[in-house]
């Protein structure tokens, strides 16, 4: 299944990627062949998946210490007073065109 | 002290190594400096660790003899030096995944895996090189550094723990510990000529690593032998309720039966493996190994699944959508690297992933979108999933005629730097035989089975029902023992002939 370019660029945006004009086929292509080997899969026999959420552990809802706020903000690219610094959120670029 | 014993420090095994420190024979001081001393010597040529840790190690050493001198009882490792994979949390030290996009960050909190190891007195010497975010089957997508194969220089260590897997083939320690989603163990242990262990999933916490693909990802030990990768395994497996799908059920201990031999076990060869197109010396190993586990007493019975050759399709769908999903946190905003100069949220985001993750990550996190969306998912997600529980039926089957599954670990030796990274395709193929214990949950062993024509080591994978680690140890040692194992690598096609590595 050939990928085309605008097919790569709308998985790109979904994904939160942007590939420069020039990496945009390479991708497609390699993507494309990629996918042709995945749809062996529609040539095999698939099964239906059992519930197999019984049996699953519950842990007891008590309420244990979170990571101390300092040493989160260790990690921060960027913080002040106690806060993450982000740039701001425009509607027409959040969708992260 | 007793007399100085012939071999080296570095060369004995992690039992007898941790025997020695705690009954006083040696100190946990004096072969954490024989694996600095070779690590230093190696490091140059293989290039298998990111950062080492000597000065922390010591003093860590320090305080094991210490305890010891005032006559506690030190844990199961006491003083074995270990190397860690590049996505295990030791708390205060930097894990990058061998990523740009987690340049800086400093793990807040230790894995459970990682405290067992400790409070086993384990003692850290550095974290080592993996392809990025543990997708690869080279070690060559990491963004930091090449990792060379001990056995040959100009060939790869296998991945995606390469680094730990290198570490241990040159001698640098002798227990290492890495991550296996789909061979990330195996692999790099069958390539690097040592013994690799991805437990049955839930065995072991993954509280702690950086999440790749959930359903799979599981903690596992690289050694020289058998016996010593069961000693890691055992002291890393066991319930954890930060983990919510480790198991809650005691271990056994893989060691208490492990020289019992497999005379009676009922072992499981695939008939598809000799439709696949092994290369003749890659066959000649595969069927010496069922001679000598039939030698061994095991009786050998052929069995059929096949949805076999449905596995890496299989794989590469489900790990590549989980993926997609656990890789969205990195985006620039509370750890790792955020893109300078983006002037809105959406775009910090866009940015910082598309800066930050090499070509191989951003290709799974592309095809796992394109699997999960609206449209494709269910003729590619759904799809796998259906055909994965056909392959459980299936592999559920087969174990009612055997107790164990044998297949090769890869179906090359270690292939050439280079050699495959422009075929992503080709390098996906090299997990053909790893994928199917992860996608089932099964434990499974890689072992050294011989060697190829050019002198490199092949391997056998040993898989074994859910929980079944004591039984698969105990076939890996009988193998092990009917063997006659040439362990030490060959450093061949140095770049620069003479150079200092002497062969351990």
């Amino acid at each position: 299944m050939a990928l085309t370019i605008e097919e790569v660029r709308k998985i790109a945006s979904l994904a939160r990627l942007r590939f420069a004009p020039e990496e945009d086929g390479r991708f497609a292509a390699q993507l494309g062949q990629i996918v042709d080997y995945i749809d062996q899969l529609q040539a095999f026999a698939g099964s239906d998946e059992p519930d197999r959420s019984a049996g699953l552990p519950e842990g007891a809802d008590t309420i244990v210490p979170g990571l101390p706020r300092e040493r989160f903000l260790a990690n921060a690219p960027e913080e002040r007073d106690g806060f993450l610094v982000v740039a701001e959120v425009k509607a027409s670029e959040a969708e992260g065109s | 002290m007793s007399a100085p014993a012939a071999a080296p420090l570095r060369d004995l095994s992690v039992e007898e190594t941790a025997r020695r420190v705690a009954a006083g024979e040696t100190t946990a001081a004096e072969v954490l400096e024989a694996a600095l001393s070779r690590t230093a010597e190696v490091e140059p040529e293989i290039g298998a660790y990111l950062e080492i840790w000597a000065d922390e190690a010591r003093e860590r050493a320090a305080r094991i003899d210490a305890r010891i001198a005032a006559g506690e009882s030190v844990g199961p490792l006491a003083g074995v030096p270990i190397a860690l994979k590049d996505n295990l949390s030791l708390e205060g030290h930097a894990v990058t995944c061998a990523s740009k996009i987690l340049e800086g960050y400093v793990a807040p909190y230790t894995a459970t895996a990682v405290e067992r190891l400790l409070a086993a007195g384990a003692v850290p010497v550095g974290r080592t090189n993996m392809d990025e975010f543990a997708m690869g089957s080279s070690c060559e997508n990491s963004s930091v550094q090449l990792t060379r194969n001990p056995w040959d220089l100009s060939r790869v260590p296998g991945g995606s723990s390469g680094g730990p897997a290198a570490a241990v083939a040159a001698g640098s320690v002798p227990l290492s510990f890495g991550s296996d989603t789909g061979g990330s163990i195996r692999q790099p242990a069958a390539l690097s000529g040592i013994v690799g262990f991805k437990p049955t999933y839930g065995r072991v916490s993954r509280y702690g690593l950086v999440a790749f693909a959930s359903s799979t990802d599981q903690i596992g030990p690289l050694a020289r032998n058998v016996r010593d990768a069961a000693l890691g395994y055992a002291v890393i497996a066991g319930p954890d309720a930060r983990d919510s799908t480790c198991a809650d059920r005691p271990v056994e201990d893989p060691l208490a039966g492990i020289e019992d031999g497999i005379r009676g076990l009922k072992v499981g060869s695939f008939k598809e493996v000799d439709a696949s197109g092994l290369a003749p010396a890659n066959a000649r190993c595969w069927h010496e190994s069922l001679e000598r586990l039939a030698g061994a007493g095991a009786e050998i019975v052929e069995v059929s699944v096949s949805s076999l050759e449905a596995a890496i399709a299989v794989y590469y769908v489900i790990a590549t959508s989980e993926a997609s999903a656990n890789l969205a946190r990195f985006d620039g905003i509370r750890y790792g690297r955020r893109a300078s100069g983006a002037n809105s949220l959406g775009a910090t985001y866009v940015q910082s992933r598309s800066e930050g993750f090499g070509a191989e990550v951003k290709r799974r996190i592309m095809l796992g979108t394109f699997a999960l969306s609206s449209g494709y998912y269910d003729a590619y997600y759904g799809r796998a999933r259906a055909v994965l529980e056909t392959m459980r039926r299936e592999l559920d089957a087969a174990f009612t005629k055997c107790d164990l599954l044998v297949s090769p670990t890869s179906p090359t030796g270690a292939f050439r730097i280079g050699e495959r990274a422009a075929d992503p395709l080709a390098m996906y193929l090299s997990d053909i035989y790893t994928t199917p214990a992860s996608l089932v949950g099964l434990p499974a062993l890689a072992l050294p089975a011989g060697f190829d024509d050019e002198g490199l080591p092949l391997s056998l994978q040993i898989t074994g029902r859910p929980f079944a680690e004591p039984e698969v140890f105990r076939a890996g040692r009988a193998f092990e023992a009917a063997g006659d194992w040439r362990v030490a690598p060959t450093f061949k096609n140095r770049p620069n002939p003479g150079g200092g590595v002497s062969s351990p």
